[in-house]
């Protein structure tokens, strides 16, 4: 009986605890986004896609030989008068694990990871992206449905 | 005949018109407690949803599977609504806004509101599933369970008003809502849990049970017929809030606003309350479930009506 009365007593108080804390919940602002039309801005340490300074790269190939799956490729040409000049800087999305080591590894901070994650494709051609080029991730920064 | 049927039509309408509203709002009001937005595509936060939803179960097939008792399972859904439907005869949205002022009205709705559990372990037993069959049975003994407890906390109303009718009940609150007395406070909240209950609402849906039941006795229905039960579930709690309103909170009386808008706040606001529940509340046991019934609000209901007699008597 004393069991019966203590239950009585003490259940309905804990039930209205629990409305307070959903009543609490309902009035306060949805923590979840509208995406795709809101977006969650990337932490610093996220790693997206291996992207390029050209201006800033001294073609030192110390990227190219830390990638652990060899998805970075590069070619230079010298002119007669020794200067260096990107010719292709191929970057093979397929094959990348996403370590980051090749923007640990660069002298001049020309290779890095940007901040972009969405990357789905619709073949396997579009994974192969040369980083000379100017609108590289046009295609994700501003996806559209094909 | 022409006027039976414009009120059959109007009623049918409103039916529909607050199935979608309020599942548009359950959605909603889930999303809110989760902190999520909930339905945001389809028009103006969402609104249109459940149009697009009843669109989709319109159009979809309607799966018979083979091994299912045809002629039950068939007419299951048909008993789960005409009874939600019929229920709407004698509730009294406004002063003469109501289709039958029964002098049993209260009777009556429970009279027909109780035939609903037909439906259910019609389903239940005609969908040749072990999941279902156990929904159908869970509910039958829930809804026998609770009735006890609702029919009594009706009583006390009933012995204060002194009348069945729902139009005479509201004109005995023109003073002071009934929830205001003490003895019908106690009544209201037997009456709102066993209500619970009795539509099968979290934290009393062990009839259906996602988890455990697979969705119990609908679990092999899907398009229009599906669309039916949820219809019926809709309806079924609108209607509880109106009886709620009526015998409890004065039913369509209140200042400067028309009856029916002062009718609808306080079924809505009931219905709400009911929503909020829903999203706090785990599921409980149905052991648990029996023993609320039996051994809390059946003790409390009986004395309640006893204090009531000699509050009466006094």
């Amino acid at each position: 009986m004393k069991h019966y009365l203590k239950n009585l007593i003490l259940g309905p108080i804990s039930l209205i605890q629990g409305l307070i804390v959903t009543f609490k919940n309902l009035v306060s602002r949805a923590i979840t986004l509208q995406y795709p039309t809101q977006k969650q801005p990337m932490t610093p340490a996220f790693r997206g896609l291996v992207d390029l300074r050209p201006d800033k790269c001294i073609m030192c190939y110390q990227c190219v030989k830390i990638c652990p799956t060899g998805c970075l490729a590069i070619r230079h040409e010298e002119s007669p008068e020794k200067k260096k000049s990107l010719v292709t800087f191929e970057y093979n999305m397929e094959l990348c694990c996403f370590c980051g080591l090749c923007e640990q590894v660069c002298p001049t901070i020309a290779v890095y990871m940007n901040k972009i994650y969405e990357i789905a494709v619709y073949s396997r051609k579009e994974l192969h992206i040369n980083l000379l080029s100017t609108d590289k991730y046009a295609q994700w920064a501003n996806p559209t449905v094909k | 005949m022409l006027t039976m049927m414009i009120t059959g039509a109007v009623v049918l309408g409103f039916i529909s018109f607050s199935s979608m509203f309020l599942i548009w709002w359950e959605r909603k009001v889930s999303a809110h407690i989760q902190t999520r937005f909930g339905p945001m595509r389809v028009g103006w936060h969402g609104v249109l949803q459940p149009i697009a939803d009843a669109v989709k179960l319109l159009l979809k097939e309607d799966i018979v599977p083979c091994s299912v008792d045809k002629r039950v399972w068939w007419l299951a859904p048909f008993f789960v609504v005409v009874p939600s439907v019929m229920a709407f005869v004698s509730i009294p949205f406004g002063k003469n806004l109501i289709a039958k002022d029964l002098n049993v009205g209260i009777l009556y709705i429970i009279a027909v509101t109780s035939v609903g559990i037909l439906g259910i372990f019609m389903a239940g037993w005609g969908s040749n599933n072990k999941y279902s069959l156990l929904g159908g049975m869970r509910s039958a003994a829930q809804i026998i369970s609770y009735e006890i407890p609702l029919i009594l906390s009706i009583v006390t109303v009933v012995m204060f008003s002194g009348s069945l009718s729902m139009q005479k009940i509201v004109e005995a609150q023109a003073k002071c809502w009934f929830i205001f007395k003490p003895c019908l406070a106690v009544a209201f909240l037997v009456y709102i849990i066993s209500a619970t209950a009795e539509v099968n609402r979290t934290p009393f849906d062990i009839p259906e049970a996602e988890s455990e039941l697979v969705a119990g006795f609908h679990t092999e229905y899907s398009g229009m017929k599906f669309a039916m039960f949820f219809i019926a579930e809709y309806t079924n709690m609108f209607i509880i809030s109106a009886i709620a309103t009526t015998l409890f909170l004065g039913g369509w009386r209140g200042p400067l606003l028309p009856p029916v808008l002062w009718f609808l706040i306080k079924t809505y606001g009931i219905i709400f309350v009911l929503m909020w529940v829903r999203w706090t509340f785990p599921r409980v046991r149905v052991d648990q479930l029996m023993g609320l019934a039996w051994k809390v609000l059946t003790p409390i209901a009986f004395v309640n009506l006893a204090l009531a007699g000699w509050l009466l008597l006094k």
